[in-house]
């Protein structure tokens, strides 16, 4: 725990912004933790060791440049964004559920989904379970224990270490990309929960709305052809009902596709395109 | 008749019709909610405003959804059961929106009517061996100056020239869509245009999307964030906006964050007399009320008749026949795909535009006898739908991608801007084994036991898969002949970890079936529970067979009339 680097965040006055936080200023969130602006050079929740480790962590699950065209976990500052989440009851409103209906991107004036919604008793008691684990209190281990995301980061990246200290004498961080990708399909459960943890939110940092952190300066949308959040203009009759032109300098994009996405991808996506799909990423069950 | 109490447990497509009816009616109607209300200015004097957005981030923290680590539900199969499994899985189970309009706040509004022989399968079709298979003790024609009703109210597009003379004899409609159809999204064109080379019959899907501004609500702009995403600009009819504002400004109360745990009884157990609860702030409740509406949903029905169980009614509230929480039933979905080489983009749009029924059934001869059963049964199809770009990631993670191989397919824009499917909804046929009840240890964070499912399909949803998946697939392959199409059919029951399958479908029927015998049903044609009438069902729980259609119109439509049986 790192009390005396929340304090410090709190007494710096970044919380000021928060009541109407645009994407910048949660970029700024970011930044202040990318280039070690916080105590310790470390994040909100993570330490600078367990940050380093991360990013590391996210970079081989989604690679970016120069291996990788990307757009990379590193360019939407995957690991920052975690550990924004991770964090998230330092910050008042936590930014858990962005507000709505528009974000100013796609028509509109205002960027509503900077007003984050404070959640109410009861979702801040699911959030924290969610996050913090139930950490043997009786109010939340009502249907037993609950192991959360912060232990989940924290344990995986110590023991993610450890075994590479035990494989090349060095921490993970230092270790070359193939022995990294070994280590973190390791059938240890410990790292197992992580990279399924990790995975999910650096898809979310890739993919999300920029206000949750992620996406730094557009970068994941830019790089993937995703517009966003659409509304209030939508599309028009002709934008729906006519193909869409092939991208530019895109790989594969608007042409034939790539056998290596028709034949490895499509057999193992299919049936998770049913109804209830989007419920797949909710799934989960109690450790 | 004079001024009633009522109490409505649930604000979603059940309650907030029964509220309005009931409300508009002069009735004293409250309405307690477990969720919140993310609508402001719901039931004031100005438009209904929203929280809700284009924000997949949001939705998959469940801004809408119960939240399972505070109510979990648990779940194993039929297998498991005899075997003395307690359970197999807790988590999310079969979660519906729980706010204020419930499952339609998220819905993609497609409003299908059952057909006529949905409501009389076993004396037009016979029993299907091990399942249990009964009429329903109306007929179309009862519900479907209701269906019109709802319709109108929720404003319903479509094109009544265009539906196929099968399906208008089996659910015949006197009157045009009150709107035109949205326009068609392209790979909807597309298989729809295949599927008509081969000889089926596609058309507009009926959705409550407004394809003009209709009851002061804006028009659909195609965002392409629709199925399980609230509207940003209103422009689907759903509970909230269509019925439960109204019923609020007619006089009713929304209480939020207030969850019935039992229904009180008077002495003798013959008539409800109220409700108790557990409000916002935790503390223990009780209301009178004349009349008590339940539609939690079906599967919380269930459990808040079992959890209403005492001296008179030891089984569960309404449970004298043994029929409570049995014949749950979800839909049992297969889904085609075909990879286009151009951007077909079906992301964009209102989910899916067309349907086509043909492949509902029943089918008898020689495919039914192979697979020993008197009759084949599939549903109706919703044709054109696609992903979004971080469902589209996750899709590829799950299939167990990383790294290159990952952000590879992601740029090429694979599932977003090729590939678009077919889903066919078929039916599910309902099992007595097939069931909600209390789970014995495992508890909500309040304290009161979850809802147990035990759930297995049929040989019958499997035989009509392996029939009509291959079908579905020839149409992908038809409109797509270069790229490979994926069938899924039967692995979609298999253990799926509740990761995909029936226990994810929104689609939940049952558990309270309603029939003129109270010896083998739990309420009656109006849905008033055999064992004490002024307790009224308003959920798909009352839901006799599952038939192969979106149910909730259905359910609405019942809704309406039962209540209007009860304000007369």
């Amino acid at each position: 725990m790192h009390t005396a680097t929340r304090r410090a965040f709190v007494a710096g006055g970044a919380l000021a912004v928060l009541g109407l936080v645009r994407a910048e200023r949660v970029w700024a969130l970011i930044d202040e933790v990318a280039h070690g602006g916080l105590p310790g050079g470390g994040g909100r929740f993570l330490s600078r060791q367990e940050l380093i480790a991360l990013r590391a962590v996210t970079a081989r699950l989604v690679p970016g440049p120069p291996a990788d065209p990307g757009p990379g976990a590193l360019d939407v500052r995957a690991a920052e964004a975690i550990d924004l989440l991770l964090g998230a009851f330092e910050l008042d409103p936590p930014l858990i559920h962005a507000g709505g209906p528009f974000s100013g991107r796609a028509g509109g004036s205002r960027d509503d989904f900077a007003d984050f919604v404070r959640l109410d008793a009861q979702e801040e008691l699911g959030w924290r379970m969610r996050l913090e684990g139930s950490r043997g209190l009786r109010e939340r281990e009502f249907a037993g224990p609950v192991l959360g995301l912060q232990e989940i980061y924290r344990l995986g990246l110590a023991r993610l270490d450890e075994h590479a200290r035990a494989r090349t004498g060095g921490a993970f961080a230092r270790a070359t990309g193939a022995t990294q990708d070994a280590l973190l399909a390791a059938t240890d459960p410990v790292v197992h929960r992580l990279v399924a943890a990790a995975l999910t939110n650096t898809l979310e940092a890739l993919c999300g709305p920029p206000e949750y952190g992620g996406n730094y300066q557009l970068a994941g949308w830019r790089g993937l052809n995703w517009r966003g959040d659409a509304e209030p203009i939508g599309y028009t009759a002709a934008q729906v009902s006519e193909p869409d032109p092939a991208v530019a300098g895109g790989a594969g994009a608007g042409a034939v596709l790539d056998s290596a996405v028709r034949g490895d991808v499509l057999a193992g996506i299919s049936p998770s395109l049913a109804r209830g799909r989007r419920a797949a990423r909710r799934a989960g069950g109690r450790t | 008749m004079s001024r009633a109490s009522v109490v409505v447990v649930g604000s979603g497509a059940g309650g907030s019709v029964a509220a309005w009816e009931l409300a508009r009616t002069g009735h004293d109607v409250l309405v307690l909610e477990k969720g919140r209300n993310l609508l402001p200015g719901l039931g004031g004097r100005g438009s209904v405003g929203t929280l809700f957005s284009n924000d997949e981030v949001k939705q998959g923290r469940r801004f809408e959804v119960q939240d399972p680590l505070l109510e979990p539900r648990t779940r194993r199969s039929q297998a498991q059961a005899r075997g003395g499994v307690t359970r197999a899985f807790v988590g999310e189970v079969n979660s519906l929106a729980t706010v204020a309009g419930g499952g339609t706040v998220h819905w993609d509004a497609k409003v299908p009517r059952f057909w006529r022989q949905d409501f009389k399968g076993r004396s037009l079709l016979g029993p299907v061996p091990g399942a249990n298979v009964a009429d329903w003790p109306l007929e179309y024609e009862e519900l479907e100056p209701y269906y019109d009703e709802v319709e109108k109210r929720l404003g319903v597009q479509g094109d009544r020239s265009a539906m196929p003379a099968a399906t208008l004899a089996q659910a015949p409609r006197r009157h045009q869509f009150a709107m035109a159809p949205n326009p068609p999204m392209y790979g909807g064109l597309k298989l729809a245009a295949a599927a008509a080379q081969l000889g089926y019959q596609p058309y507009p899907y009926p959705m409550a999307v407004n394809s003009r501004r209709f009851d002061g609500r804006a028009s659909c702009n195609s965002c392409g964030f629709c199925s399980g995403f609230g509207c940003p600009i209103h422009a689907r009819g759903d509970a909230a906006v269509s019925f439960l504002h109204e019923a609020i400004r007619a006089g009713a109360r929304l209480h939020t964050r207030c969850f019935v745990h039992r229904v009180d009884l008077a002495r003798g157990g013959r008539r409800a007399v109220g409700v108790s609860y557990v409000d916002r702030s935790g503390a223990r409740r009780k209301v009178r009320a004349d009349l008590v509406v339940l539609a939690p949903s079906a599967i919380e029905t269930a459990r808040l008749l079992l959890l209403s169980r005492g001296p008179d009614h030891p089984e569960g509230l309404g449970n004298s026949s043994g029929m409570v929480g049995r014949n749950l039933m979800f839909h049992y979905f297969s889904v085609g795909a075909g990879v286009f080489t151009e951007r077909a983009h079906s992301w964009r749009g209102p989910s899916t535009t067309f349907t086509l029924d043909d492949f509902v059934g029943p089918v008898t001869g020689a495919p039914a006898r192979r697979a020993g059963l008197p009759y084949l049964k599939g549903g109706c199809c919703e044709v054109g739908g696609g992903t979004l770009l971080l469902e589209e990631a996750d899709l590829y993670a799950g299939a167990g991608l990383r790294g290159s191989l990952l952000t590879a397919s992601l740029r090429q824009l694979a599932l977003r801007d090729h590939i678009s499917g077919i889903q066919l909804n078929a039916e599910d046929m309902p099992q007595l084994a097939n069931r909600v009840d209390l789970d014995p240890k495992i508890r909500d964070f309040r304290g009161f036991p979850v809802p147990r499912i035990t759930h297995s399909q049929h040989h019958f949803e499997l035989a009509a898969a392996a029939h009509f998946a291959p079908l579905v697939q020839e149409i992908c392959a038809s409109a797509a002949p270069t790229a490979e199409t994926q069938v899924i059919g039967a692995s979609l029951g298999a253990g799926s970890g509740g990761k995909a399958g029936p226990y994810s479908t929104a689609h939940i029927m049952g558990t309270a079936r309603i029939g003129d015998d109270p010896r083998s049903s739990v309420a009656d044609r109006f849905g008033r529970l055999h064992d004490v009438p002024n307790v009224v069902l308003a959920d798909a729980s009352v839901f006799v067979s599952s038939a192969g259609f979106n149910p909730t119109l259905t359910l609405m439509a019942l809704a309406l009339r039962a209540a209007r049986n009860f304000a007369r």
